[in-house]
Formats: C-alpha cells, sequence, structure tokens
C-alpha cells in the first residue's frame, strides 16, 4: 500500500481548499456563464433524462456558435452536468455541488419529484432555476405561496412547462373537441395510472378537469398501479370489467410496454385509447417494442410544432447527434428553455441572481420550437401559461399532431379500427 | 365483488408465480448452501434477460428455447462470482457479505446500463399470441408457457439434489460443511457448482420472464426484493418454501389488485412478509432457529 504522508496531504488539502474556496480567479479566465444542467440521467428515468439533456446540449453548441450572450461581451454558455440518478435526495445533493462550483442559473430534472428537491437549494442559495421540464403544480406554486405570504422574498423558480393541472384542463378539452369532431359519443372511460408523484399528479388533475367541466361522459374508475409495475394484467382484468369506452392511461415507458400489450390480449374492446398524458409512449424505441400495440395509440403531450421549418432543422440535427433519435417532449423543451435563457441573459446584461430573475419576469419570447398558445411568457406562479400539450396519435408508426386542429400534421383516426 | 375478476385474478397470480417461484429457489438454494444472500440476484436475472433479447433479436432464437443459453451463460457467471468473489469472504461477517454482493449488483446494473443503454426493452417470442379463452377467463399462452416450464426446471433442480449423488453432496454441505470435508467432499467446488445452478435458476427466469415483463437495468433491485420477500416467507433456504412461496405471494398480489386499489397491491405481499415474520419468524417452511 503507498502512504500518504502528512506533508503531501496537507499540501493537496490546502491545493483542494484553493481551488473550491476562491474559484473567481479561475472563473475571470474563461468568460462562461455557468448553468447548472440536472437530470435523471441513470436510473429509471434515465432515457427521457438524457434526452434532455442531449437536446439542452444541442441548443448551447448553437448559441455560442453563434457568438454566446452578446450583452455579456460574448460569453458563453458552459454547462456544469449533474445527474440525479432519479432519486430526489441526489438531486438536491447534485444541485448544491453545481451551486458550490459556480452555477449561475440551475435547469432541470424532468422528473416531478427530483425538480421538487433542488427548488428549496434554489431558494436558499439565491440561484435562479429555470425548470425546463417537469409538470407538477407544486414546483412553482409553493413558492409563490410563500413569497406571496412574505416568508420569503424573491422566487427564483421559474418553469417552462405545461403544468399537470393545466395537462388535465387541456386533455378534457381536447377529449370533447375530438368526440365532436368525429361525432362520436362515448360514454365510460377508465383512467389507469402509474402511482408516482407525476402519475398521480396527472390523474388528479385530469379528474379535478372533469369534474369542473362536467361533459358528457363519465369516469366510471381510476385504477392506479405501482411503478414501476410487475404484472398488470388484473388491473386490465378489472377495467375490462368496467366495460370502457376510452381507456385513458398515465403510463411511464416500462409500464407501457406491459399495459398496452395486454389491453390487445384481454380483448378490450374500446373506441380509442386516449393518453391524457404519458411521456416517452412516442419515443422510436417504444414504436418499435410495441409496434403494432401503439397504432392508434393518442397521447396528450407537450410536442415540438414540425409545421415551424426551424424545427425539422433541428430535428435533423438532434436526430444525426443521438444516432437516430425523435426531437421529442423532453429534447425540445430543454432545448427551447436554454434559447429562453439565453434570451434572459440578454436582456438581464448581468448574471446577478435577482437581475435575472427581473429578466425571466418580463420574458415574451417567440422563438421557441414546442407548440404553444402564444409567446413565452411567466405569470404570478412563475409558469408559462402558453405551454401547452398537443394531441399527438401513432400512425403508420409515427407519432404525428393530430389536435388541437391548428398544429395538426395529420387527419385523426377515431374510432379506431377493430383489428 | 365480480367472481369472474376474483377467479381471473387467481389465474392471472398463479401463472405468474411460477417464474417468481423460480426466481426464489435460485436465490434460497444459494443460501442455503453457503450462507450468502446474493444481493445481485435480480440484477443476474435482469442480464438473463438481455442474453434473451439478444438471442431473439440477433440471431432470432425465441426465448422458450433461448432460456437454455441463457441459464448456462449465468452458470457460468454465477461460478466465476462465486469462485473469484465469494469463495474469499465465506468466512467473513454477514455485513461484509452483503456490502460485496452489492458491489456485484452496481457493477452488474451499470454494465446493462452502458451496453444496451437506459430504454426499456421487450422479448417477441412467436409464442407470445394468441391468448386461449376459457369461457370469460383469459389465458395468456406466453404465462402459460412460463410457468409450465418454470415449474418443470423447479422439478428437475428437486430431482437433482434429493435424486443424485452430486446433490446429496450439496446438501450434505450445506448441512454440515466440516462434515461434508471429512468425508471426502470437495466442498469448495460443490459452493461453486451450487452458486451457479442459483445463479442457472435466476437466468432461465429472467429468460422465461422476458416475453412477459418489459425490463431495463434498473429493473434487478425490485427484483431481489421480490425474491427476498418470497424466500423469508417460505423460509430461508428451504426449497418448497420458496417455490409455494413463489406462488403465494404472486397469488396474494394478483387478489390484492383485484380487492384493494391495485397501486396497494405491494402491500398484500409485504403484509404478508410481516406476518409471517410475526408468527412464523423462520418462514412457513423454515427449520427453527437453534
Amino acid at each position: 500500500m503507498s502512504t500518504v504522508t502528512r506533508r503531501a496531504f496537507l499540501k493537496a488539502t490546502a491545493a483542494g481548499v484553493a481551488v473550491v474556496g476562491f474559484p473567481l480567479p479561475l472563473r475571470a479566465q474563461a468568460k462562461t456563464v455557468k448553468v447548472g444542467l440536472i437530470h435523471t440521467v441513470t436510473g429509471p428515468l434515465a432515457e427521457p433524462g438524457q434526452a434532455c439533456r442531449a437536446g439542452a446540449q444541442l441548443a448551447a453548441d448553437m448559441i455560442n456558435a453563434a457568438g454566446g450572450i452578446t450583452s455579456l461581451g460574448g460569453a458563453k454558455i458552459e454547462f456544469l452536468l449533474g445527474d440525479t440518478q432519479t432519486k430526489s435526495d441526489v438531486a438536491r445533493t447534485e444541485a448544491e455541488r453545481v451551486i458550490n462550483q459556480g452555477a449561475q442559473v440551475l435547469m432541470g430534472t424532468f422528473d416531478s419529484g427530483n425538480t421538487a428537491a433542488i427548488v428549496p437549494v434554489a431558494q436558499q442559495r439565491r440561484v435562479p432555476f429555470l425548470v425546463d421540464v417537469a409538470a407538477a403544480d407544486p414546483i412553482t406554486a409553493n413558492v409563490a405561496k410563500s413569497v406571496k405570504a412574505g416568508q420569503q422574498k424573491v422566487q427564483y423558480v421559474y418553469r417552462n412547462f405545461p403544468t399537470g393541472s393545466s395537462f388535465g384542463r387541456r386533455a378534457v378539452q381536447y377529449f370533447n373537441e375530438i368526440f365532436k369532431e368525429t361525432g362520436q359519443n362515448p360514454r365510460r372511460v377508465v383512467v389507469m395510472h402509474a402511482n408516482d408523484l407525476f402519475g398521480s399528479i396527472q390523474a388528479k388533475g385530469f379528474k379535478a378537469a372533469w369534474d369542473a367541466a362536467k361533459p358528457s361522459w363519465e369516469i366510471v374508475d381510476v385504477i392506479p398501479w405501482p411503478e414501476p409495475p410487475s404484472d398488470l394484467s388484473t388491473e386490465v382484468s378489472r377495467a375490462k370489467a368496467l366495460k370502457p369506452d376510452i381507456i385513458a392511461p398515465i403510463t411511464r415507458p416500462a409500464s407501457a410496454q406491459l399495459l398496452l400489450p395486454e389491453l390487445i390480449k384481454q380483448r378490450v374492446e374500446v373506441l380509442g385509447v386516449i393518453s391524457p398524458g404519458s411521456p416517452g409512449l412516442y419515443e422510436a424505441g417504444q414504436i418499435a417494442a410495441l409496434k403494432q400495440d401503439l397504432e392508434y395509440v393518442m397521447d396528450n403531450v407537450p410536442w415540438p410544432n414540425f409545421k415551424n421549418p426551424k424545427t425539422q432543422q433541428v430535428a435533423a440535427e438532434y436526430r444525426k447527434r443521438t444516432g437516430g433519435k425523435t426531437f421529442d417532449t423532453q429534447s425540445g423543451y430543454s432545448y427551447d428553455a436554454v434559447f429562453i435563457l439565453a434570451d434572459v441573459l440578454e436582456r438581464a446584461k448581468s448574471t446577478d441572481p435577482d437581475a435575472i430573475v427581473d429578466a425571466i419576469k418580463k420574458t415574451r419570447f417567440s422563438g421557441g420550437l414546442m407548440v404553444y398558445g402564444g409567446p413565452v411568457i411567466f405569470n404570478d406562479l412563475g409558469d408559462n401559461p402558453n405551454a401547452i400539450p398537443a394531441m399527438i396519435q401513432i400512425l403508420g408508426q409515427k407519432p404525428l399532431v393530430v389536435w388541437p386542429k391548428d398544429a395538426a400534421q395529420e387527419k385523426l383516426v377515431f374510432p379506431r379500427p377493430k383489428r | 365483488m365480480d367472481l369472474t375478476l376474483v377467479a381471473q385474478g387467481l389465474l392471472s397470480g398463479l401463472l405468474f408465480g411460477g417464474v417468481t417461484s423460480l426466481m426464489a429457489v435460485g436465490l434460497t438454494l444459494i443460501f442455503g448452501v453457503m450462507r450468502v444472500v446474493n444481493f445481485a440476484h435480480g440484477d443476474m436475472m435482469v442480464w438473463g434477460m438481455y442474453l434473451a433479447w439478444m438471442l431473439s433479436s440477433r440471431a432470432g432464437i425465441d426465448p422458450y428455447l433461448g432460456f437454455v443459453v441463457c441459464a448456462a451463460a449465468l452458470f457460468v457467471l454465477g461460478l466465476g462470482v462465486q469462485r473469484g468473489l465469494v469463495d474469499r469472504i465465506l468466512d467473513a461477517p454477514h455485513e461484509m457479505q452483503i456490502l460485496l454482493m452489492l458491489g456485484v449488483a452496481l457493477v452488474l446494473e451499470n454494465a446493462a446500463l452502458v451496453a444496451f443503454g437506459p430504454e426499456p426493452a421487450r422479448v417477441r417470442s412467436s409464442l407470445t399470441l394468441p391468448p386461449l379463452w376459457l369461457g370469460p377467463l383469459f389465458v395468456d399462452v406466453a404465462r402459460l408457457i412460463t410457468f409450465v416450464i418454470a415449474i418443470a426446471l423447479t422439478v428437475l433442480l428437486g430431482l437433482f439434489l434429493f435424486r443424485t449423488a452430486f446433490g446429496r453432496r450439496i446438501r450434505a454441505a450445506a448441512d454440515n460443511p466440516y462434515g461434508a470435508l471429512v468425508v471426502g467432499t470437495d466442498v469448495r467446488r460443490v459452493y461453486a457448482v451450487a452458486f451457479g445452478i442459483g445463479a442457472a435458476c435466476v437466468g432461465a427466469a429472467g429468460a422465461l420472464v422476458a416475453p412477459i415483463l418489459p425490463f431495463q437495468p434498473t429493473t434487478g433491485l425490485g427484483l431481489s426484493v421480490a425474491s427476498f420477500n418470497i424466500v423469508i416467507i417460505g423460509g430461508m433456504g428451504s426449497l418448497l418454501g420458496a417455490f409455494l412461496g413463489g406462488l403465494i405471494v404472486s397469488i396474494a398480489e394478483s387478489l390484492g389488485a383485484v380487492f384493494l386499489a391495485p397501486s396497494m397491491k405491494e402491500l398484500v405481499s409485504f403484509g404478508l412478509l410481516i406476518v409471517i415474520l410475526l408468527f412464523r419468524p423462520a418462514g412457513l417452511f423454515g427449520k427453527r432457529a437453534a
């Protein structure tokens, strides 16, 4: 065994302290804005987390190649990468770590639970946190509430992504519009969902929106399952016994691969399988794995606006970089978040946290590539009310926007043809 | 309560139970012989799944045939892990063994992540569809085949242990390693083979369940925990206990999904665990601790 002498140890420690404790002279050499980019890069949600990271990196490379942030003397965006391992405690320590390494802004994380764990760190350390993907309402709403109540001075947490409750409202709205458009009159809807934070909030949001809208159809039961599931056959038998017209599943990638084939196997005859919002259902890997079991399935998701030629270009570049992956919800929203951040920094003309927050509040950005209901703005909760989902449908083994009508790439197929 | 639904739950649980039994049998064999708790059990199973996936997607071998290859590959892996790692710490305290096996689990999980990526994978068998219908009850053919093969493998393992000379040596080494050594048994070899067989069981279980259950590199931990649960309910080290425990837990979870909110079904199996630990601490078929 090699021995470390006391002197060598002291020297190394002193050098380490010097680097960690006095990072400013080092930072001044290269002009960059340090952004802590923290996602679920490993663990159960590794796939979407990696898509987020890839989308953000593509955007940063484009911004840096075009000269960086002009108002900050052409400062480049530099990512300090973090990985939550899909664990909330790790998310928190990763946030602490990147801030200690000099992160001036945080972005992340895909998972609502992980994101919520970073929120208090961002607030305590006064580091603006732009949530790129995460839907649970409380992430921003709780901070807004405590700022309003005077418990905290400034809100540092903002989000450019549809919230769980807005997902629900849009889903109910799209359900109604699709039924009306196709002249169908389904009565019985069974909601089936993953019971993690995202799935539960998504299901609750859908149910609450349905309660508020009182449409002509009924939610006859809500069937949750533990995520990740080991078996869903009994759950599907239970749903089948309810004689549903529509199955409204809220799945994660693994549970989708269990649920959709089981619906076919057990011959659950429905007019359609329409998800109020399931991440990953449209991924190339999912389509390859599920094949015909996924055909005609609709999913209410935030989606890139492929009617925009810029989106097509970026999607092609993204495909090239990632070895054939689809530019989708995750990569798209993370991509947009970096451009929003660049716009904010441009206007803030400073990396002071409060200057950044002021600029965030005044955001009116229309360069996004996703399907939006208007320019990117932030309301008093810190959310963008114009971040809306679109209804996509798997047609010919491709995910295509079918609703709202003005963003539709293809005419929707409903009811789905009998097998 | 809809009776058809209860019957369907019972049937689905029973059919899924075959493979959970096989998985638990592998774990209990290793523990019974070496007193080593294999925390890498679930991750070994995941490797069985990925091997089946590779055989099916690259070579077109159906998982219901490929499971033999998977079992053989995992046998070799198990043998290697035992000879190279476990053998060195057999006499070490339990926490050392746990740390070692957790390390193996982490290496296996992350190796799978590097090799196959994080996306959930699924194996398609040409026999997966269509299902059979017994009146209102449906029988998933994939599950039926999995069940039959899993039961057959468990029975074969039982015959091997109780009807062959080598099986007798394994049992002797499990019962009293020193005594086995005295009468001329190569205990180290027996240990290595037993670990290999345990790993082969879980490799076969992985390949058999691959057409039913989508899997990711991270699937392993849940499978390990499920195996421990079954083995503790059945009685640590008892083959019959692990076998019946697998069926009981699977049926209990399936019925839990019928009678409770399905997200609570794991409550049923772990609730069962607590009850068993309270009233029969050695498990259903375990020997009482001295």
